[in-house]
Parts: C-alpha cells; sequence; structure tokens
C-alpha cells in the first residue's frame, strides 16, 4: 500500500467495513440503551467502558496474531485445532479470565472511591468474569473461524477481522453483560 | 514447531491490558458521574458503543496503515514534508465526516420515531455529529503521536498503537458526547 498512497481506494475499502460496523455498533447501543435501569444504583456503568475496551484489545490481538500467523504460513488455513491455534486460543481465554476479574475488583475500588453507590466487590467481579468469559468463548472461536475463512478467500485477515471483530465484540459483550447481570443481580 | 507459547501471550499482553483497563475506567467513572443526565435522556447510552467503536475503528486503521509504512521506510516520524502521512490523515477524515453524518442521520431517525420532538432530536443528531469529528480529529493527533514516538523509542508500533489508541478513544469518545450535549444544550 505504502508505494503509493491511494485515498480513493482506502476510503472506499475503510468507509465499506465502517458501515457494516456502524449497524451492529447501533444494535450494541440499543442493548446498551435497554439496561439503563440497572445502572441507577449498582455502579454497573463503570465497568462497561473497560470490558468493551478488553475484548477489542484480546480479540484484535488475537485477530492480528493470527493474521501474521496464517500470512507466514505458521498457520494452515484450514478449520482444524493446531497446536498453533489451541495456544492462541488458551491464551485469550486465560486473558478474559484474570483481566475481567481485574476489571470487576477496579470497578468496585472506583464506585468506594467516589462514593458512587454500589454493589459489593464479590458481585461486580462475578458479573465481569461472566461476561468476559462468556463473550471471550464466542468472540475467540469467530475470530479463528473469521481469519480461517478470510486468509481461505483471498482477503488479508489483517484488513477484515479486526474491524468487523471489534463491533461484533461490542454487542456480544453488552449482550452477554446483560446476561451476566440478570444472572447475579 | 510450535511458535506461540501462551505463557509468552499472557505476560507480555496482560500489562497493557492492566494500562488500557484502567484508562478505560475513567471513562467508566464519567458515565456514572452523568448518571442523572443518562437517566433523562437514555439515549445517551445508545450512542456510546457507536461512538467509541467508530472512534477505535478510525484511530486503528489509521494506526495501522502508519505503522507499516513506517516498517516499510516509506514514512518517517516527523511532521513536515510527509506525503505519505498528509494522503491517510485526509483519507481519514474524509471516512469520519461520511460515517458521522451517516449516524447523525440514522439518530435522528431514531430519536424521532422514538418519540423525541423534531427540534430536539435535530440537535441530538447534531450533538452526535460534532462529538464524532471532535474525537476524530483528537483520536488522529494521538494515532500518530502513538506512532511515531513508540517507533523511534524502538518498541513495535502494532502491539503499542492500537491498544493505546482505542483506550484513550473511549474516555474521549465518552467526553466528547457528554461535553457536546451540553454545548448543543439537548
Amino acid at each position: 500500500m505504502a508505494r503509493e498512497v491511494n485515498i480513493h481506494a482506502i476510503v472506499v475499502q475503510g468507509l465499506s467495513v465502517l458501515l457494516l460496523c456502524a449497524f451492529i455498533e447501533l444494535g450494541a447501543g440499543k442493548v446498551f440503551e435497554g439496561m439503563r435501569g440497572y445502572f441507577m444504583t449498582t455502579g454497573l456503568i463503570v465497568m462497561v467502558p473497560p470490558l468493551l475496551g478488553l475484548r477489542g484489545n484480546i480479540n484484535g490481538a488475537l485477530a492480528s496474531r493470527l493474521g501474521t500467523g496464517l500470512n507466514a504460513g505458521l498457520i494452515k488455513p484450514r478449520l482444524a485445532m493446531s497446536t498453533e491455534i489451541k495456544v492462541n486460543l488458551a491464551s485469550s481465554l486465560i486473558l478474559s479470565l484474570i483481566a475481567s476479574a481485574t476489571i470487576g475488583a477496579f470497578a468496585f475500588g472506583v464506585n468506594v472511591l467516589t462514593g458512587a453507590p454500589t454493589i459489593g466487590v464479590l458481585e461486580l467481579m462475578a458479573i465481569a468474569v461472566l461476561a468476559g468469559f462468556l463473550s471471550a468463548l464466542i468472540l475467540a472461536s469467530l475470530t479463528v473461524l473469521m481469519a480461517i475463512i478470510s486468509y481461505a478467500r483471498g482477503w488479508d485477515p489483517d484488513n477484515v477481522t479486526s474491524p468487523t471483530m471489534a463491533s461484533i465484540g461490542d454487542f456480544v459483550t453488552i449482550a452477554c453483560i446483560y446476561l451476566a447481570v440478570l444472572l447475579v443481580v | 514447531m510450535v511458535v506461540y507459547g501462551t505463557k509468552r501471550i499472557v505476560l507480555e499482553s496482560y500489562p497493557i491490558l492492566m494500562a488500557c483497563i484502567l484508562i478505560a475506567l475513567a471513562a467508566g467513572y464519567m458515565l456514572n458521574s452523568s448518571i442523572a443526565e443518562i437517566a433523562e435522556l437514555p439515549l445517551i447510552l445508545a450512542m456510546i458503543p457507536p461512538i467509541n467503536g467508530m472512534g477505535g475503528n478510525i484511530g486503528s486503521i489509521l494506526g495501522a496503515r502508519l505503522t507499516s509504512a513506517l516498517h516499510l521506510g516509506t514514512l518517517e516520524p516527523r511532521l513536515r514534508g510527509q506525503h505519505v502521512l498528509r494522503m491517510n490523515v485526509s483519507a481519514s477524515a474524509l471516512m469520519s465526516f461520511a460515517i458521522f453524518s451517516l449516524f447523525g442521520v440514522l439518530f435522528f431517525a431514531i430519536a424521532y420515531l422514538s418519540g423525541i420532538p423534531v427540534a430536539r432530536s435535530l440537535s441530538l443528531a447534531l450533538a452526535f455529529f460534532i462529538a464524532g469529528m471532535t474525537l476524530s480529529t483528537a483520536l488522529m493527533f494521538v494515532t500518530i503521536a502513538s506512532a511515531f514516538v513508540s517507533f523511534k523509542g524502538g518498541l513495535d508500533p502494532d502491539n503499542v498503537v492500537i491498544p493505546i489508541v482505542t483506550a484513550i478513544g473511549d474516555v474521549l469518545g465518552v467526553t466528547c458526547l457528554l461535553m457536546a450535549i451540553k454545548i448543543v444544550g439537548v
């Protein structure tokens, strides 16, 4: 790309992915709006941006490692559980688990320090871990599928997987937070 | 040969994730402190994922392109006389304008259909557009700065730029949105 910068190509490719993302994000927004009843007294809302960000970062990194692995020929574009894919999946799940627990604890800390109303630290951590692990399971599998399929079709997974997974990730994560809230609170 | 190791991936990722969590908690705190406004106008909540997501996407695309260009040597980490930088920034600016105009129209439709009067729906849409454009301008600076600084410091910008840009995008997105709503006076 860098030898000749083609604004037209960047804008057209970027916009088509962004347009798709826009509608997924709107869906995520509507689910978020639907949860408003839970935000007034629980201090839950503090956890939402970090959980969304975490999901994007862990999956983005997974997508970019898979993209590199596929492009470099280290990962074969087949839908089989090779060691490389297992290691990548396991790392993402472990990271989700420990980072989500951290978010729950930190969110409780922020609420206590700022004197905001909050539910207990264990409840916040349970919601974060449940939502984080469930969405990680769904999204990591989707990321592997999407990276391998896009590579097999001749698209560069670097261009396709990260932005689409970021938006799908927002939607799935918010839905999982909602589910976890319903189960725990 | 197995190139990836679980331990290495987890240990290398956890610190940057912690940094991002701490930055994003600031966004959560700001939302929590505006809970009264949100209760009055729940559509604000529906605007949070789109503005944060889009800001992150626009910054990440620019970041990915800049880091590739830095690695390839077609871009040098300075601001003057950089054709590649100028072209990439114009492309991102064009994309932001197009996508946030579209969101403005969509949010006008959503607000109006959910029973908010026309004038107020228009100001909501305008607030989202202003917030989006402010956010993407600010994020472009953050992206360029973090790409150049990490490249000069000998870090691989691929590992640093996108997590930083998306986390800062979360805080700035919420800030821009809440401020734009105050300024437009919805």
